[in-house]
């Protein structure tokens, strides 16, 4: 690990000239009165004072849409891997460890190539929140910080970054930053202040037990009433699942070409609340009611990924899916409070 | 292999739907050679009695439309609805609402009494005949035309979306209008529009028509959220028939 201090201004030339290389650099931006990555065409448009973004990366990662193959009717197919190298500046450290463990989970069993080719192309370059959000909730799930994942991290210390490179791609980008000092004591003093905060200020939905106790939460509360009681204004419109950082099942569906002899097989972004997201063939439906699927969803976050990435949660406590709800259903801290309430943990 | 022979009818509509068509422009080409047009008032001259696909366009208005969609009906092997009007009824059918002879009166004055301007309770083409495959839209989107009709001729059931148009508005990270506490049709609409309406600002219109199931009890609930009413929601619900 090597930590260094650049000045903005140093900081704004550095992403000026990275710009201007071959690599598409993607940034933290203003759109309207939100925030969204997208391509950086100038150095001052990036916005690393941000709260938080409509999508999250994972957009770069796992996009909307993304052809797999394409095919020969009755024939042959070929792979598509359409991934270029990109600078993605400006993850937040929950965004961070939900792309950690997407990272574990695409490359766990049947290796996802499309992925992690993609994933592979792409340096980090994270930061630290300098603003919170009006439903960020990091700090209940040990998400506020972050260290590890990225190839770079900033924090924003007033005047200058504090940055940390932890990769090779990390250090090579750090070499690059005219200006780039080693930082002094009183630097990763402030550093640290910045930190120590979110540590416990990024909550404004406060879980009431540690995002660890989720799992055996959930073993006993399949049955409570809360699932009904919240899906019973579920627009089932997947909302939740399109702007939340974990979530990555997605449709495969295949289009055929004017010749009707050749197509493409594509994969687009898929959400378990959506009303035939567990539709099969036959037409039958295995989570038919809201209610069912409103739970699945709380029940991934809390229960079943983390049996297979270690127990870590697969909630990171961003709120997207407080704020996206147009029922006001979503919010996930509520629910699992709920539950706590009513539950006795033997 | 003999091309599907294709017959495309309007009913009563703009014949936007038809124009999208048109619109494909240089793709034209690719469809002509995969199917044979046989009837196509707004595009060609011929007609023809003997068809597989019939794809039609516009709602039912009169007695003697009922008439010839049925006897178009006999005749294809598929039938499919193009657009608001056929799938829905569409903005013709904002005429059920009121009395029929005001309707006649309003429209036409004195001249709403003669008998070839008589007219019936809008219906949908599927409240007539059977309907094989629904294209929604007003109008359609083209791409996805030549995507349903490319799906067909392989022989492959064709992706028609039944989610509502917030799966569309989050990939494309459009600021929901309720965020504004603005009325959108968009949680119990059909998708697969790509969202263009509140991208620019606009509510959903719900030219697509109600999801198979929305959630009714959520969409009268939910306005208390916004400060806004259940009429709110009715009233702009009138457009597109999706009361």
């Amino acid at each position: 690990m090597s930590v260094s201090t650049v000045s903005k201004e140093q900081f704004r030339s550095f992403v000026a000239a990275l710009i201007g290389s071959e690599q598409t650099v993607v940034g933290v931006q203003a759109k309207n009165d939100k925030f969204a990555f997208g391509p950086l065409r100038r150095a001052e448009d990036l916005r690393l004072d941000y709260d938080v973004t409509i999508l999250s990366p994972r957009k770069y990662l796992l996009p909307p849409k993304e052809t797999l193959l394409n095919f020969q009717v009755a024939g042959d197919s070929q792979t598509v891997c359409d991934c270029q190298p990109m600078v993605l500046i400006g993850v937040h450290p929950y965004d961070m460890a939900a792309i950690s463990q997407m990272d574990e989970l695409f490359s766990q069993g049947e290796y996802d190539t499309h992925y992690m080719n993609r994933r592979q192309a792409i340096t980090i370059i994270a930061c630290d929140v300098a603003t919170a959000s009006a439903n960020v909730f990091a700090s209940s799930m040990n998400t506020a910080t972050v260290d590890s994942g990225f190839d770079i991290l900033l924090t924003d210390i007033g005047g200058a970054y504090v940055v940390q490179a932890d990769t090779d791609k990390g250090r090579a980008l750090v070499k690059k930053m005219a200006g780039a000092k080693p930082a002094g004591a009183d630097d990763m003093a402030k550093r640290k202040a910045v930190q120590e905060k979110n540590r416990t200020g990024l909550n404004k939905h406060v879980l009431e037990c540690k995002p660890a106790f989720l799992p055996k939460l959930l073993e006993k509360t399949y049955d409570h009433p809360v699932w009904e009681d919240k899906a019973r204004l579920c627009y089932s419109c997947g909302s939740c699942n399109q702007v939340c950082p974990t979530c990555y099942c997605f449709d495969v569906q295949d289009e055929v070409n004017w010749d009707l002899k050749t197509g493409s097989r594509c994969r687009v972004w898929d959400g378990c609340l959506l009303e035939n997201f567990a539709t099969v063939a036959g037409n039958h439906n295995f989570r038919k009611n809201r209610s069912a699927r409103f739970r699945h969803r709380l029940y991934r976050k809390g229960k079943y990924v983390p049996s297979k990435i270690g127990g870590q949660i697969a909630c990171v406590g961003c709120g997207r899916c407080v704020s996206a709800c147009t029922a006001k259903i979503a919010n996930p801290v509520d629910v699992y409070n709920t539950l706590l309430e009513n539950t006795e943990i033997g | 292999m003999t091309k599907p022979r294709v017959a495309i009818f309007d009913f009563a509509c703009c014949e936007g739907c038809q124009l999208q068509i048109v619109n494909l422009e240089e793709e034209i080409l690719n469809l002509i050679e995969l199917v044979d047009v046989v009837e196509w008032r707004e595009a060609m001259s011929e007609q023809s009695h003997e068809y597989d696909i019939a794809i039609i366009e516009g709602s039912i208005t009169r007695d003697e439309d009922v008439k010839r969609l049925e006897v178009i009906r006999s005749r294809a092997k598929v039938l499919i609805a193009l657009g608001s009007c056929a799938t829905s009824g569409g903005v013709n059918r904002m005429k059920n609402s009121f009395d029929l002879n005001e309707v006649r009166t309003c429209v036409y004055g004195r001249d709403g009494a003669m008998p070839h301007l008589n007219t019936r309770l809008t219906q949908a083409c599927h409240e007539v005949v059977a309907v094989d495959y629904k294209i929604y839209g007003c109008p359609i989107d083209n791409a996805e035309f030549a995507q349903i009709l490319r799906a067909l001729l392989v022989g492959k059931k064709p992706f028609i979306p039944d989610y509502p148009v917030c799966v569309e508005c989050k990939a494309r990270e459009t600021v929901c209008r309720y965020e504004y506490d603005e009325i959108c049709m968009g949680p119990i609409v059909r998708a697969g529009c790509g969202a263009p309406c509140p991208s620019v600002g606009w509510r959903c219109f719900g030219c697509r028509g109600l999801v198979d199931n929305p959630n009714v009890q959520a969409a009268q609930e939910v306005m208390d959220k916004y400060r806004l009413t259940v009429d709110d929601l009715k009233q702009k619900m009138v457009l597109f028939n999706t009361k």
